[in-house]
């Protein structure tokens, strides 16, 4: 961790207790993860991202480059990937938009890089400094074609830095690229934090050591070995649909093979993708699944359930893609409903149902008007929803 | 030639004789996927003369494309090579180059991809002067998706999403690099293929962007549609419209009309190279850390 302090010290007053704004600490764990090239184009509410990594980039040898539009900047993290280099972006809705086309291209190529996602209100410009969810689904199918994704959500200052970290571990490991979603409350958001303090945060997943740095990948046989340019390979890379010797085909079977591969290589790891934590585990009756800032009111309403007589289990997702298909089936089978509040819609709601509805209900528990979901919300909908399955 | 479709590779490879440009050809490949007649493989060969005149290090060497028929040569070439998506191709080189300075890195694109749908990357990379040469082949439309109107079709000029004649102007694209900052500016064709040659390894050399426009035919698409028809008389319509920059000097623009002036145009070594200055701001933080 001894990047992490030199970054730190010029802001520094009292080592222990960092007040650390959640954009700055993803900036700050995509360091720590070696990041050496960033490229970006500004837009709020992810800004300080590239701010800090402007700043702090040049002082390890990194590249930090500001690009001409968001098309741009995924295209130049993908080139210095596909060099070798641990690249990342940051952006917010509008500049997402316009990268998944490139990011499909990613997939294809199997070029590792980060993508952070601090999402606004939309469509369109919407409402550039108010939280939402409303880009779930788009993380998950915004390019297109049949592709796999990994999606992840940070819900608070300590996630922003941690899970960057495992984004960039996820990225070069399955050479693909990883997607953080932030909302604009944990980019923005300054708690007090440190690296200690994002070690402290333990996931029931726990097989994720987020204190850890980045570990060059290990390949495992479904994931494609990395094409590092300027090696004595020269390899061909394409978005075409290619075989294993890097040039395209358009043999069926081939195709097929290739393609169920970029799956599989995500499907096949899913234990070890899906972090999650789960509170009160088979105490309640009821459920709440929850990710991001959300996930952080749900936290909280359940010791106010509690203190209401509402027993209930809280399952936090830090992965949403791939989906915890396991996870969510076994707690559909423990418990009456499950209650899913997000600033969305119910985007998530619907994924969560498709897998769960043959054991329970779910319930989507959505807002757009661009304020939280508090934990007071979230009990006084469970009551009303206690009272309606006692009554029924 | 349609989009999606590759050459399968049937034939035997043949033995690859260093002092050909089959040296930095993936011949496995062929037959490649161009129409016969097509200028595109003038051009490459045009580069590969280049590069076996410098001895272009295949492992030091990246070439990225953007799509369309110009882009696939990367598909048969034995450099690193990067096959990217439509118009983005100077978007990845930028990182490729930044990344790794000691690359030469060459980019090979359309005129729809590098005009068009790239034409913004375009400007900006002329404007950072990143060591990087592009090789832009302007056949003067969309010759991969069959023959819609490109931004350098010109007045006039049939296409089928102009069946009535374009109505648009093109741009200069040797003046828009230019004016946009390249540093190193040169039009070629692909019937004055030994100039052309010349004109991309002294791109290549050259310390700081570079933008060469190869004018090229397209009998399928553009032929097709605008005279004159067959490549051998558009090769000739090229030799015709072709005058070299000394002699285009002393002409008034109403001469120059549907000239295709060519050499090196435009040339500046003052301008930082983006690698090099950025090294530079590297060492003074180090320093200053240092201190
Ligand atoms: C985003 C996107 N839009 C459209 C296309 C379809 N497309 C493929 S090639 C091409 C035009 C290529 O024209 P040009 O760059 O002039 O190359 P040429 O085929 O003439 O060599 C287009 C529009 C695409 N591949 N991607
Ligand atoms: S369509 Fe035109 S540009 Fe494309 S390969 Fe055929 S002749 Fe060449």
């Amino acid at each position: 961790m001894e990047l992490w302090y030199t970054h730190l010290m010029r802001e520094t007053i009292d080592q222990d207790s960092l007040l650390v704004q959640g954009n700055r600490a993803c900036a700050l764990g995509a360091l720590d993860a070696g990041v050496r090239f960033f490229a970006g184009y500004p837009i709020t509410p992810s800004s300080e991202i590239m701010e800090v990594m402007a700043r702090e980039l040049p002082a390890v040898g990194g590249v930090f480059m500001q690009m001409e539009d968001e098309i741009a900047s995924i295209c130049a993290c993908i080139g210095a990937s596909l060099t070798g280099e641990i690249s990342m972006t940051a952006t917010s809705g509008p500049g997402f938009s316009l990268m998944q086309e490139a990011i499909g291209y990613a997939i294809m190529a199997e070029a590792p890089t980060v993508i952070v996602n601090v999402m606004r209100m939309g469509p369109s410009t919407g409402r550039p400094t108010t939280p939402s969810q409303g880009d779930v689904m788009q993380a998950r199918w915004g390019t297109h074609g049949d592709h796999p994704a990994i999606v992840l959500a940070a819900s608070n200052v300590a996630d922003m830095y941690r899970l960057t970290i495992a984004a960039v571990r996820f990225a070069q490991r399955f050479r693909m690229p990883v997607i953080v979603l932030a909302d604009e409350i944990v980019g923005h958001m300054r708690e007090s934090f440190s690296p200690e303090i994002a070690g402290r945060y333990r996931l029931t997943s726990g097989d994720f050591d987020f204190t850890e740095t980045y570990i060059h990948p290990e390949m495992v046989r479904e994931v494609h070995p990395p094409h590092e340019l300027g090696t004595l390979i020269h390899p061909h890379v394409t978005g075409l649909i290619h075989d294993e010797t890097g040039f395209p085909t358009n043999d069926p079977k081939k195709s097929e093979q290739f393609l169920r591969e970029l799956h599989d290589k995500v499907v096949h790891h899913r234990g070890e993708l899906c972090l999650y934590d789960v509170k009160n585990v088979g105490k309640g009756r009821v459920a709440v699944v929850a990710y991001g800032s959300c996930a952080r009111s749900a936290r909280a309403a359940l010791k106010l359930a509690e203190q209401e007589g509402i027993p209930v289990e809280v399952l936090h997702l830090y992965t949403l893609f791939p989906l915890p298909v396991e996870i969510i089936q076994e707690l559909a089978r423990r418990v009456e409903f499950i209650l899913i509040p997000e600033l969305n819609l119910g985007q998530y709601a619907r994924e969560v149902r498709r897998l769960a509805e043959n054991w329970t209900t779910v319930v989507s528990m959505g807002r757009i008007d661009g304020n939280l979901i508090t934990p007071r919300d979230i009990v006084d909908r469970l009551a009303e929803l206690v009272g309606k399955y006692e009554s029924a | 030639m349609a989009e999606g479709e590759s050459s399968v590779a049937e034939q035997e490879p043949s033995v690859a004789e260093p002092r050909t440009i089959d040296h930095y050809l993936h011949t496995d490949r062929f037959p490649h996927i161009w129409c016969p007649g097509c200028g595109l493989g003038t051009v490459t060969a045009a580069f590969l003369r280049a590069a076996l005149e410098l001895g272009l290090e295949k492992d030091r060497t990246v070439v990225v494309a953007g799509i369309g028929c110009s882009s696939r040569a990367v598909g048969y070439l034995d450099f690193g090579t990067v096959h990217s998506i439509h118009g983005r191709a100077l978007a990845f080189a930028t990182g490729i180059k930044m990344a790794h300075p000691e690359f030469t890195v060459i980019v090979l694109t359309g005129d729809g991809d590098g005009a068009a749908i790239g034409g913004n990357h375009l400007i900006h990379a002329c404007r950072r002067n990143l060591d990087i040469t592009t090789i832009l082949f302007n056949n003067n439309t969309y010759g991969m998706t069959g023959g819609q109107a490109s931004p350098q079709t010109g007045m006039g000029g049939y296409a089928t999403t102009a069946p009535f004649g374009f109505d648009e102007p093109s741009f200069d694209l040797c003046r828009l690099a230019e004016a946009a900052g390249a540093t190193y500016v040169a039009r070629g064709t692909s019937y004055g293929v030994r100039q052309l040659q010349k004109l991309i390894r002294d791109g290549i050399t050259h310390p700081g962007f570079s933008f060469i426009e190869a004018v090229t035919q397209c009998p399928t698409e553009y032929g097709k549609r605008n005279p004159p028809k067959g490549p051998v008389q558009m090769l000739e319509n090229l030799k015709e419209k072709a005058i070299s920059r000394k002699k285009a000097e002393g002409m008034t623009p109403e001469e120059l009309e549907g000239r295709i002036v060519t050499g090196l145009l435009h040339r500046d070594e003052s301008v930082p190279e983006l690698t090099a200055s950025y090294a530079r701001m590297l060492e003074r933080i180090r320093k200053s850390a240092d201190e």
